[in-house]
């Protein structure tokens, strides 16, 4: 069975329901007249790196490159502590310094020693350098042209204000599939951690050229396969794992096989990244169905910023920082700074920065949830998902205010914690 | 149609148009009189260990790399990171391309690839496998002849002792972590001197014995008088005390004279530093007490770890840790590598360098005692940047009494990395027909290497 058939000419008289809110008669959804289905074989935030080698070297976008290392020393004594301490807080002998979750007292450099990952103006903004140049990947979220970055192509109102604000931090720049968080995060993905599949449907007799299309992004409980060279394989089955909260429908158009958003959608997707959530408000797809049968392009909108701020500091603040070269409430300020909507209006606090996802899929069987046929139109299915759907914690430790504790530590973390060791204890406990 | 079988012959055929073979265990026919030696004069024992470091070797997120040769079979060339393999390169095969498949189980980042290659299958939790290690079967099978049937030790000089040896896959094996700790164990009280003349038996494992066999009768009573639940705690139980009796009648027969078998001097202990420096003298120290162990005939299976998955190694003066290295050092644009990281793995890999030279020097017979053995060395990672799982780097060292036709680079795209567990498995007599479970269960061993 071949995949892009037209779903119409299997099935001519499929008629699925649309859930339905309380006290509602349920509607019948007519099959589309043709689909094509995928899954996201890769996906990262759209970061346009502007230098022509490397991942960290000095472009159009970044013209110092990637913001270096902090001197961790020099941050330590800024933030109060004598260099003494600093030198031993930063010595891998240290005891207390966890080879697997970092230096916990790391976290207590605000104001009083209070802890900047959970109270991250409790100290000054340290910097973090953003985006400078002019061209951004993305989506024109608002309309406007004459606001925005220009893309790549040359077209104008690009609004990714979260590129502009940590396009230059190592763990985003690089090339396409190459900066660091989307190397992490893809692996991660194409290991199994989650699967994210797309069906596209339209109602014309021309795929490539339709007025009246829908995109559905769902969640799947299928694996992605490998092949033999560590390449997601093409043509496998996924059945929609209906989630109450992942899920995301927009209506679009499609013009020489480019899918383009008619009018703006709230959705929730999977994050690649430590948020998890990928909440976007008012988003807009402009995706492109190419010949080889993959899908590439983006999925855009407007999210939330304290929830990117927190997904970072959840990771474990201290192994973060050090990993990713920044100083997390740097990440705090910029993207406060940038955040550019508010879904009270303009008037509002900006809760919320433009973002867009690049994403690249490959050809699939998407099935309905019991497996039984191939979707024959975009649907919602969160009626449909088990009310209470937890997804088992990233992690197998518990990370409190961006730290991991660990409770048998002869020394813990703190703001009153004692840094230097006594001077009678072992050779290997004191700084050398 | 006749046969001719030797003791290293395997039986072959063709499964489902694949080529496999079986071990043949060590038969009468293929030993002298006495069965302590082959019929040709050569000498018996053939020993297996794991050696396992952490951080894989250096890929690049371009497909370039610093281990893999680009040519197989015999005469590889030797890549940077392999260079402290040359002195023995003809009696080490390299494994490339091979990796760990989840089956829809998420990547337990530095946990289910050396998991993998050890129990078969991808865990579900990390810090348990889903089965033993295979390493527990060989022990099984060749390990029962001498005072202990494996030693584990661990030279990483880690905050814990790291161990990946399991029989249930919950509980690891306790290492040995300094090399007083295994000179103790090894050379301390209880070692009887192989080549010695007085030779007599020691009245303290005599008692021993006899109080065991005093309890034998009450043994089984208990047995038949607890519910299922207890009977399986017993039945572990008793099963380390059988094994505990198995060991005191090796003890209490005089031990062949092994020539290549020196007591060394007793060790002095030294600063606990995960340093890279300490941890390599560690590793060597520790490798020269067990080459000595393995020459004394105190023990044929053992388990090394240099460095475990999340290694704590560091350079002295420095203030990363090697594991953050990995993952935070940008790829340089010029080289098209990690250069630290690349430079770390050379040093990790100079231990391991040092390891299989302290087993080469000690000559056994007409070879070494490297040749009288199989270790299989291997990482929890491929690409330690993004904890790949893909490309896991595997290495069988030694000659397995000759039944290993060493000195070749296997390259895979993208096969389970059980088949190499199953080939060392059975390139020393483990009687074992397949390995894995899933995507990783195999019945094919990479005939390739195998005499």
């Amino acid at each position: 069975m071949r995949r892009h058939s037209i779903a119409a000419a299997l099935v001519t008289i499929f008629i699925a329901f649309m859930p339905a809110g309380p006290g509602k008669a349920q509607q019948p959804i007519r099959a589309a007249k043709w689909t094509r289905t995928y899954v996201v074989e890769w996906n990262e935030p759209a970061m346009y790196y502007g230098a022509k080698t490397g991942v960290t070297d000095p472009g159009t976008d970044c013209p110092k490159g990637t913001n270096p290392e902090p001197d961790w020393i020099k941050v330590l004594v800024d933030a109060g502590y004598t260099v003494e301490e600093a030198k031993w807080l930063r010595n891998p002998a240290n005891p207390t310094r966890s080879p697997v979750h970092g230096q916990n007292q790391m976290a207590f450099r605000g104001k009083d020693r209070a802890n900047v990952y959970v109270n991250p103006l409790s100290t000054s903004d340290p910097g973090l350098v953003g985006v400078s140049g002019a061209i951004a990947e993305g989506l024109n979220l608002d309309g406007d042209e004459s606001i925005g970055f220009t893309s790549p192509t040359g077209e104008n109102g690009i609004d990714n204000n979260f590129y502009k604000a940590l396009g230059c931090w190592k763990t985003y720049r690089g090339p396409r599939r190459l900066s660091s968080g989307a190397l992490n995060f893809n692996d991660a993905m194409r290991n199994g951690q989650w699967t994210t599949v797309i069906v596209v449907a339209g109602e014309g007799a021309d795929p490539m050229n339709d007025d009246h299309v829908t995109v559905g992004f769902y969640v799947s409980n299928d694996k992605m396969v490998k092949d033999g060279l560590g390449n997601i394989a093409r043509d496998y089955s996924f059945r929609i794992a209906p989630d109450a909260k992942y899920e995301g429908i927009l209506p679009a158009r499609t013009s020489g096989g480019r899918i383009i958003s008619i009018a703006p959608a709230d959705i929730m997707l999977r994050d690649p990244g430590y948020t998890r959530d990928l909440e976007l408000v008012r988003a807009r797809v402009d995706l492109t169905m190419k010949p080889d049968g993959s899908l590439t392009g983006y999925v855009g909108g407007y999210r939330p910023w304290e929830a990117v701020y927190k997904g970072w500091v959840n990771a474990r603040g201290p192994v973060i920082e050090v990993l990713t070269w920044v100083q997390l409430p740097s990440v705090y300020y910029s993207l406060r700074r940038n955040a550019d909507y508010s879904p009270a209006g303009p008037g509002g606090e900006k809760t919320h920065i433009s973002f867009a996802l690049r994403i690249e899929a490959l050809p699939a069987f998407v099935m309905t949830p019991d497996g039984s046929k191939e979707v024959a139109s975009v649907q919602s299915y969160k009626a449909m998902a088990p009310k209470e759907n937890p997804i088992p914690d990233r992690f197998p430790f518990r990370v409190v205010d961006g730290i991991v504790i660990d409770p048998n530590a002869k020394v813990q973390a703190g703001p009153h914690a004692v840094i230097l060791p006594p001077s009678n204890s072992s050779a290997d406990q004191r700084p050398h | 149609m006749t046969f001719s079988f030797s003791r290293r012959s395997f039986l072959r055929g063709m499964l489902q148009s694949s080529a496999v073979c079986v071990a043949v265990p060590i038969l009468d026919r293929f030993l002298n009189a006495n069965g302590n030696a082959y019929a040709d004069g050569t000498r018996m024992p053939v020993r297996f260990g794991t050696y396992f470091w952490g951080l894989g070797l250096t890929d690049t997120p371009t497909g370039g790399t610093r281990w893999v040769p680009s040519k197989t079979g015999y005469g590889y060339e030797i890549m940077p990171e392999l260079e402290s393999l040359k002195p023995v390169k003809d009696k080490v095969s390299v494994f490339s391309g091979f990796r760990a498949i989840g089956d829809g189980r998420p990547n337990l980042v530095h946990w289910s690839g050396h998991a993998s290659i050890l129990s078969g299958v991808a865990p579900a939790l990390a810090g348990r496998f889903d089965g033993p290690s295979f390493d527990t079967r060989i022990a099984d099978a060749i390990g029962t002849s001498t005072r202990f049937k494996v030693i584990d030790i661990d030279a990483s000089m880690s905050r814990q002792p790291v161990s990946y040896s399991t029989r249930t896959g919950v509980t690891f094996a306790m290492p040995e972590t300094t090399p007083v700790s295994m000179y103790t164990r090894i050379f301390g009280a209880g070692f009887q001197n192989p080549n010695s003349d007085d030779w007599k038996p020691d009245p303290s494992i005599m008692l021993r014995q006899s109080v065991l066999s005093a309890v034998k009768d009450q043994r089984q009573a208990l047995m038949a008088g607890v519910g299922k639940a207890d009977q399986i705690k017993l039945d572990q139980y008793f099963t380390s005390i059988r094994e505990m009796e198995n060991q005191l009648v090796v003890q209490l027969q005089k031990p062949e004279k092994c020539e290549a078998c020196v007591i060394p001097t007793a060790p002095k202990e030294t600063p606990r530093s995960a340093s890279v420096d300490s941890v390599r003298a560690n590793t060597k120290a520790m490798a020269r007490m067990l080459a000595l162990g393995l020459a004394c005939n105190q023990t044929r299976v053992f388990n090394f770890v240099h460095t475990p998955g999340i290694s704590e190694t560091y350079v002295a003066g420095e203030s990363k840790i090697y594991h953050q290295i990995t993952h935070d050092e940008p790829t340089d644009a010029k080289l098209g590598y990690q250069p630290e990281t690349s430079m770390l793995a050379g040093l990790v890999m100079q231990a391991l360098g040092d390891f299989l030279v302290e087993l080469d020097v000690i000559k056994e017979g007409a070879g070494t005692l490297l040749d009288n053995s199989l270790i299989m060395a291997f990482s929890d990672t491929g690409y330690a940047k993004i904890h790949s799982i893909d490309n896991i780097p595997i290495f069988l060292a030694g000659k397995a009494g000759g039944k290993h036709k060493a000195g070749q680079h296997i390259h895979s795209t993208g096969e389970s990395v059980t088949r190499v567990s199953l080939t060392a498995q059975q390139l020393v007599g483990a009687p074992v027909g397949e390995f894995g479970s899933g995507s990783m269960r195999t019945a094919k061993p990479i005939t390739e290497i195998i005499a």
